[in-house]
């Protein structure tokens, strides 16, 4: 790995770059507090491997909703549902509200 | 994406019917959630079969235990806990033995030659897919609940029973070893 340019103190530009392969997930999320947020967003800037790694990792987070639609059994599943639960016997009277 | 959320129904009205022994609420429940909670199944189980079973299983659960769901979280969030419950005990049943996460986090990803540039997109989902297959059960869910339902963080390890911390932990160590499979296959994507 060779950063870009390395205009922080060594042992900044390292921790910054475990904070980035360690907090990537909760930046794409946006689920990072400001400082944080900066700080990867700043090293991505200057470290070509963290920026490389951090589109890829969105790449693949974004690829995984083609997995969404699995299909429309919705249907016939709740009919198996339906005709399971009609066997069932009705609930007791301490059963809720 | 339909989401249980989104159907703009109320589901606290047929929760408190079904709690008072409405069966008709109750299945009304099941019309609005069966097919998104049997998705996540799906996709925890192997066996198609098996995940209709765990879906129909989950749903009696939740009948026979609508008393004591006190409304405290949402319902689909109560009801996809059972569901994913009922996934793990019938996975970790059949699972032998579990050996370090480091070695067993995925799968080998699929090893045919040819240049990734021209894999098609339907490639790419079966890499996904087998990709996500290969998770450990409790790295798979996360991953499942969040990048594939689409559930926020907060949701999602409130199913899974985790603390965000520990959720977030997971889903991430998920994400890596699924791009680590099927990385070769992302549209633009290069060494990093």
């Amino acid at each position: 790995m060779m950063p870009r340019a390395m205009p922080l103190h060594p042992i900044r530009f390292y921790r910054d770059h475990r904070l980035t392969r360690a907090h990537s997930s909760e930046y794409i999320d946006d689920e990072l507090g400001a400082d944080d947020r900066n700080r990867i967003e700043e090293h991505t800037h200057i470290c070509a491997s963290c920026a490389r790694f951090l589109a890829s990792l969105r790449r693949t987070v974004r690829a995984l909703g083609l997995l969404r639609p699995i299909g429309s059994a919705g249907t016939e599943v709740s009919d198996g549902i339906l005709a399971r639960l009609r066997e069932e016997p009705d609930l007791g009277e301490d059963a809720g509200a | 994406m339909t989401h249980p959320r989104s159907t703009g129904v109320d589901d606290r009205a047929l929760v408190a019917r079904a709690r008072a022994g409405d069966r008709l609420a109750f299945e009304e429940l099941v019309r609005l959630h069966a097919g998104r909670l049997h998705a996540v199944v799906r996709r925890l189980v192997d066996d198609p079969h098996e995940a209709d079973e765990v879906t129909q299983e989950a749903f009696l659960r939740a009948w026979r235990a609508i008393g004591t769901f006190k409304g405290d979280s949402q319902f689909f969030t109560w009801l996809y806990r059972i569901g994913v419950n009922e996934a793990h005990r019938r996975t970790a049943r059949r699972t032998t033995a579990i050996t370090s996460l480091e070695d067993q986090l995925v799968e080998p990803a699929d090893s045919r030659p040819g240049p990734a540039a021209q894999f098609e997109r339907s490639d790419l989902r079966a890499a996904l897919e087998k990709a996500v297959r290969g998770l450990r059960p409790d790295y798979r869910a996360p991953l499942v609940l969040r990048d594939i339902e689409g559930l926020t963080t907060t949701e999602a390890a409130s199913i899974l029973g985790l603390g965000e911390a520990a959720f977030k932990s997971r889903l991430h160590r998920a994400r890596l070893a699924v791009r680590a499979a099927v990385r070769d296959q992302l549209p633009g994507d290069h060494e990093a």
